[in-house]
């Protein structure tokens, strides 16, 4: 006979409700819940008719151990979502990279460095009245850069040579070999100190790769005063 | 006093694997459920294993969970109740079983005294129904019931700590729960 037919079946309800039906009567009423929806409906229906307003001061802490062993138990940390898929992170990373984009098209203006301004220190002077060299420093003495009047280069077996004269009649000091007049020649800091009125610059021809002896060799093709 | 509404919110995440709103119905019904296991099985060792024991079951059935029913909690206190029912009917445990006297106090402490709010009247109304039902019954039926519901209580322990035989004490039980359905299904007669 199927329990959802039972005379008694409000008693059974209230029996298991109750919980004085106990053992086989019991696993036997549990099978007739899951199989029979009038026998479930019918103990939900005295369920919510029994069920009470516990008040607070019936209630009980548990310890802290008791929901540590139900996360381990169930393994809760694999149902939370992988590291890839949160929304903060992913919100993170878009707000970096965006700022990382940023930054990196904005970089070129940002880091440009200030226009290097140069000053004429000297205009070197041959005997053509082309032949002339105009001889500029950057503002931070360390770069020399030399402008010819016309573009003069050096034949292969000969190399100009750039040399500071200082004043007073010290030996030439070679400030750097160059292939063809038009060129730029970095200066060490103490070069560039000597830099100064009083000095002054020339250009010689030189065997392919500079002066043999450390001072110059060939003919002096042009020259002039350091002003500044 | 608890929320159904929230409870039902977290119970429904729950059958969606939301493992936050699991833990936050934990943090929200443990201590009740625990109070109930607790009546039942009489140990705390024993009935934080049952409050275990029924957040697994919880976890694993939240999808078969009534989102109609009208008070969500109680689908978990029938959880815990069976879960502790089974506990001390399967062992010989050694069990504190309360005094007799202690039926009463159970019904005093137990029920909800507060004023409900608003959304939850009907509830409320219910329980007062209830608690009125119970006071309508006879002392013995009224010790009975409330020793074997809120303490678990099987006929045996019911006729031995009552002093009773057991035929007796199994008609008391039978007795009142007729008496209760009587009376409660008059008071919703009379709602309706």
């Amino acid at each position: 006979m199927k329990l959802g037919a039972h005379p008694e079946l409000d008693a059974l309800c209230g029996e298991y409700l109750v919980g004085t039906m106990r053992g086989a009567a019991r696993r036997r009423f549990e099978r007739a819940l899951a199989q029979e929806s009038a026998v479930a409906r019918r103990l939900q229906y005295w369920e919510q008719v029994a069920a009470v307003n516990y008040s607070e001061r019936f209630f009980v802490a548990p310890s802290a151990a008791v929901w540590k062993r139900i996360q381990r138990d169930l393994a809760l940390r694999r149902f939370s979502p992988p590291w890839y898929s949160r929304i903060e992170l992913w919100r993170i990373w878009a707000v970096s990279a965006s700022l990382a984009l940023i930054l990196m098209l904005a970089w070129p203006y940002l880091n440009r460095p200030a226009p290097v301004t140069y000053l004429t220190v000297a205009v070197m002077q041959g005997k053509a009245p082309d032949a002339q060299v105009t001889v500029e420093l950057s503002g931070d003495r360390r770069t020399l850069r030399l402008r010819p009047a016309r573009p003069v280069l050096a034949s292969a077996s000969q190399s100009f040579e750039l040399w500071l004269i200082p004043a007073g009649g010290a030996a030439p000091q070679s400030l750097g070999v160059l292939g063809a007049l038009d060129s730029e020649i970095r200066l060490s800091p103490e070069l560039g100190i000597r830099l100064a009125p009083g000095a002054k610059l020339a250009v010689s021809v030189e065997p392919a790769g500079g002066s043999p002896t450390g001072g110059p060799t060939g003919p002096v093709i042009v020259i002039g005063d350091v002003r500044t | 006093m608890l929320d159904d509404r929230e409870v039902r919110r977290l119970l429904l995440a729950t059958a969606a694997r939301d493992t936050a709103a699991f833990e936050a119905l934990y943090r929200k019904t443990a201590p009740l459920l625990l109070a109930v296991a607790l009546r039942i099985v009489g140990g705390r060792e024993l009935a934080e294993d049952v409050l275990h024991d029924a957040f697994l079951k919880i976890w694993h059935a939240a999808e078969r969970f009534d989102p109609m029913a009208p008070r969500p909690v109680s689908w978990m206190v029938a959880i815990v109740r069976n879960r502790a029912i089974d506990v001390i009917s399967s062992a010989d445990r050694t069990r504190v079983v309360p005094l007799v006297e202690d039926a009463e106090d159970t019904i005093e402490n137990a029920l909800e005294a507060e004023l409900p709010s608003d959304e939850a009247v009907d509830t409320h109304r219910r329980a007062a129904w209830v608690r009125a039902c119970l006071e309508h019954l006879d002392a013995p039926q009224r010790q009975a019931l409330v020793l074997a519901y809120h303490h678990g209580l099987s006929h045996g322990e019911l006729a031995a700590h009552l002093h009773k035989p057991l035929g007796t004490v199994k008609g008391w039980v039978r007795r009142a729960l007729q008496n209760m359905r009587t009376c409660v299904e008059s008071c919703l007669g009379q709602a309706g």
